[in-house]
């Protein structure tokens, strides 16, 4: 059974008068890779902050391997931080970017080097040692940045949106190589992310945060399949979600008879659950867009804009014709709150 | 962009010739009057002019105190622009227009408050009389400290612009990076503030050096003619003895050490990488 | 961050830098006769009897006429020196630069000697002639960097569709070029203005009996008197510098263009 590495304890981080964070809870088990997910001002940034000893909360506890390091300066935690800029030292080298903590610590000078090359290595950076960051491209950047944070062996390593600075393929190769990386050195990861996708392909376990606070836990498969509120169900991919009264839908712009019963307050469908074509409902198209393997409608009906995808091998609906839908039984999702 | 360019030149050239004609041109002449004795060109007036022990004194002594002054500035500097950079917007603002409001002062009435201050009977005075400190008032005008610390006073605003200048060009979070790996304030210092600011320390640097040896009326007010300078010195050779070849000889060991000066700023600020 | 020795340094470092203003005006203030501080009593007596000192009337006025004059000849040799180094491709322009920026560099001092041995004195300018075109000397490379930048911030091809148009060279300046360098003309006579009125060194040597800049009229009352109506003159004066400057942030945010 693996201990809690990192232990926030009715955390509330605050900035000047503004509470960003009231009274945070989590356990970050030793090993795991987890994501800290949700939208900008949720407060995912802040708590990374805190546990880093950037920022000092206004109250309660950060324990990082069972020890209190809440009112710990930033330089003596032991962990290591990838920022989102790389903040990389522009006037050193990628080796001395490298190196930089390890000189800190006064080592003698063959084992910086040993380490430096290896970490070098590690990211597959061997023969860049000379350049500057400046004379790098965007991804070797962020590996040197990664070289430089994992060389120190820290207890626990945060990664501010490692991937939203990257081109689409740049991303692939780089979530491949955390992954690669955690594999082979154990260390937990932290990451901060916006994006769904890659904290669901990246964690083990997400953290769904809104306004400072926790809304949901759960490996990616829960959160995926079972959001349990309409901001995490909204959040996940689930863009239509309604309220129920009577045994209607109901949303600002009208109603819509609901074919099944219910105890659920609120309803919410995938756009990939929703068929288009066939069904009780009807709708008008306003937009149409190609995405590869299927199509994405917006239909216009009863309830308001309706977002549904249909596989690429049914024909085309033109803009302005009216079509079917479903809101089926089957591929719903009931949700509490 | 415009090709003609003799109408540029026509623009361009009655500033320039005015500046010329007014300001080099004398100058040129007056700095020549150091070479020339009766006997023709020589080094003759600047011989002379060493090999006394009071030049010497005022010259050293000015070298000294520009070079104290620009050091102290810059420490001090860099811990007021280090504090400056990291508060939050509206404050920062506010303080540095507090900063730079000195600049828009008149050299003498900013002087003028250390009379005060260092008096027989001003500030510190009264406060070390009165805790007992001392019996009798000390001397503290007409002090190599009084024209330091006017001198200082004078001149942080631009060493301070500049640093701060230097420091907002520093990448977000480089500092908290360098934190994060284990450094500690001294060491973020040496190790990364300073060599990312170095351009705006010799901007600084140069402009408090100049300042500080090309000072007339701090060294005038608080030092009178104890403590002379090199500028306060050559009014007096001019007034009280009519010495012009000494005024030259002084004028130019001026221009060629803040010329100098100049010379090495555009160099460092053009080197960039 | 480390709040509490942030505002130690910063309170220490500007107290050490405005704190001898505070006194001075506080000083002027003094109800009693001589120069102290903390004053015996406040009163404005120090600060009326200024007003009423003749010479510094006369010298007030002569320091006012050479800032705003010199400021504005300064401007005028400086405004075309600009607009051609900026825009046209000149040979020798580093040159210019450099002829038009020495005067910041050579030391007041020498400067005003220069002046008064191989232009008053042999060529018999009147004091205020020489004062005059000294100032303005000193001003113009304050002119020319502040118009030049001003002149950086906005692209050449404005003034191209205008001579497209049917404008002449002249006129494209005059309705294009002009109107939108306001703020940098502005603010480079008030940045001149408050230079020229400040000078000493330049003015030393150039000023005589009956001829002295305010500066050097309170510098030569300084060392015959010992009351506060010094202090309170520097008050003043800081006090007009600053309304000055106050009063051009307000209408352009000067720190622009500086």
């Amino acid at each position: 059974m693996s201990d809690a590495i990192v232990r926030l304890s009715n955390l509330t981080l605050s900035y000047g008068k503004t509470v960003a964070v009231p009274d945070l809870d989590l356990e970050i088990v030793e090993g795991e890779l987890i994501a800290l997910l949700g939208p900008s001002g949720c407060g995912k940034t802040t708590t990374m902050r805190a546990i880093a000893g950037l920022l000092t909360p206004a109250s309660g506890k950060v324990e990082i391997d069972g020890r209190d390091v809440t009112r710990l300066a930033a330089n003596k935690r032991g962990i290591g931080l990838v920022f989102q800029s790389y903040a990389l030292f522009p006037h050193l080298s990628a080796f001395e970017n490298v190196a930089f903590g390890l000189r800190l610590k006064r080592m003698p000078e063959e084992e910086i080097r040993a380490r430096t090359q290896a970490g070098i290595a590690t990211v597959g950076l061997t023969g860049f040692e000379t350049r500057k960051p400046a004379e790098m491209s965007g991804g070797q950047q962020q590996r040197l940045a990664l070289a430089r944070s994992l060389v120190m062996e820290p207890k626990v390593l945060l990664l501010d949106e490692p991937l939203s600075n990257l081109d689409a393929r740049l991303r692939l190769e780089m979530r491949t190589e955390l992954q690669r990386v955690q594999k082979d050195t154990g260390v937990t990861m932290v990451f901060v992310t916006h994006d769904q996708a890659e904290a669901l392909a990246l964690a083990d376990r997400v953290v769904l945060m809104k306004d400072g606070k926790i809304e949901q836990l759960g490996t990616p498969n829960e959160l995926y399949a079972q959001p349990a509120t309409a901001f995490a169900a909204d959040f996940m991919g689930f863009e239509n979600i309604f309220h129920v009264e009577g045994g209607e839908l109901v949303s600002k712009a009208g109603r819509l008879p609901l074919g099944f019963d219910t105890k659920a307050p609120i309803l919410a469908w995938r756009p990939a659950s929703v068929p288009v074509g066939k069904g009780p409902h009807k709708g008008q198209v306003l937009a149409s867009s190609f995405a590869g393997a299927h199509r994405e409608y917006v239909l216009d009906s009863a309830l308001g804009p309706i977002k549904a995808d249909a596989p690429i091998e049914t024909s085309e609906f033109p803009i302005g014709e009216s079509v079917a839908f479903d809101l089926p039984r089957e591929t719903v999702r009931s949700l509490t709150a | 962009m415009f090709l003609n360019t003799r109408e540029g030149l026509a623009l361009a050239l009655p500033a320039a010739i005015f500046a010329l004609l007014l300001f080099l041109v004398p100058v040129g002449i007056l700095l020549s009057e150091a070479f020339q004795t009766d006997t023709g060109w020589s080094l003759r007036g600047y011989v002379d002019f060493f090999s006394k022990p009071l030049n010497q004194t005022v010259f050293f002594r000015t070298l000294k105190l520009g070079v104290l002054v620009a050091g102290t500035a810059a420490v001090i500097g860099y811990a007021a622009a280090f504090c400056i950079v990291n508060l939050n917007p509206s404050a920062r603002g506010r303080v540095f227009g507090l900063v730079v409001l000195p600049l828009m002062i008149s050299p003498v009435a900013r002087t003028y408050a250390w009379i005060v201050i260092l008096g027989r009977t001003g500030i510190v005075n009264d406060t070390i009389t009165g805790l007992g400190l001392s019996e009798t008032p000390i001397r503290l005008l007409f002090t190599e400290t009084a024209v330091f610390l006017g001198l200082l006073q004078l001149f942080m605003p631009l060493m301070i612009i500049s640093l701060v200048s230097a420091m907002e060009n520093i990448p977000r979070d480089v500092i908290p990076a360098a934190r994060v790996l284990g450094a500690n304030w001294l060491q973020v210092f040496f190790k990364v503030i300073l060599p990312l600011t170095k351009e705006g320390l010799v901007v600084g640097g140069t402009l408090v050096f100049t300042g500080a040896l090309t000072a007339y009326i701090t060294p005038a007010i608080l030092g009178g003619s104890k403590v002379l300078m090199l500028e306060t010195l050559l009014y007096q050779r001019v007034n009280v003895a009519n010495d012009f070849v000494s005024a030259s000889v002084i004028a130019m060991i001026l221009i060629v050490m803040s010329f100098s000066a100049n010379l090495l700023l555009k160099h460092i600020a053009t080197a960039r990488k | 961050m480390k709040n509490l020795s942030t505002w130690i340094i910063l309170g220490l470092t500007l107290t050490f830098l405005i704190g001898p203003f505070i006194i001075i005006i506080l000083a002027g203030a003094s109800a009693g006769e001589s120069l102290a501080f903390p004053p015996d009593g406040l009163s404005l007596k120090w600060y009326l009897k200024v007003f009423t000192i003749e010479s510094f009337r006369d010298s007030f006025m002569l320091s006012m006429f050479l800032a705003i004059f010199g400021t504005l000849a300064a401007l005028l040799l400086g405004i075309p020196a600009a607009y051609a180094l900026n825009r046209y491709n000149l040979p020798g322009d580093e040159t210019i630069r450099t002829i038009v920026a020495a005067p910041i560099i050579v030391p007041g001092i020498i400067v005003g000697l220069a002046l008064l041995r191989y232009l008053v004195v042999p060529l018999d300018f009147t004091v205020t002639m020489a004062l005059f075109m000294a100032h303005t000397a000193l001003v113009l490379p304050y002119a020319v960097r502040v118009v030049s930048s001003s002149l950086n911030n906005l692209r050449a091809d404005m003034e191209e569709a205008a001579v497209l148009l049917g404008c002449t060279r002249f006129q494209a300046f005059v309705k294009v070029v002009l109107p939108n360098i306001r703020g940098g003309v502005l603010a480079a006579f008030i940045l001149g203005f408050v230079t020229s009125f400040n000078q000493v060194p330049v003015s030393l040597f150039l000023s005589g009996p009956g001829v002295k800049t305010l500066p050097i009229d309170m510098l030569a009352y300084m060392e015959i008197t010992y009351d506060p109506s010094v202090a309170a003159l520097s008050a003043l004066l800081a006090f007009m510098s600053l309304a000055i400057v106050f009063v051009a942030e307000r209408l352009l945010g000067f720190s622009r263009y500086v």
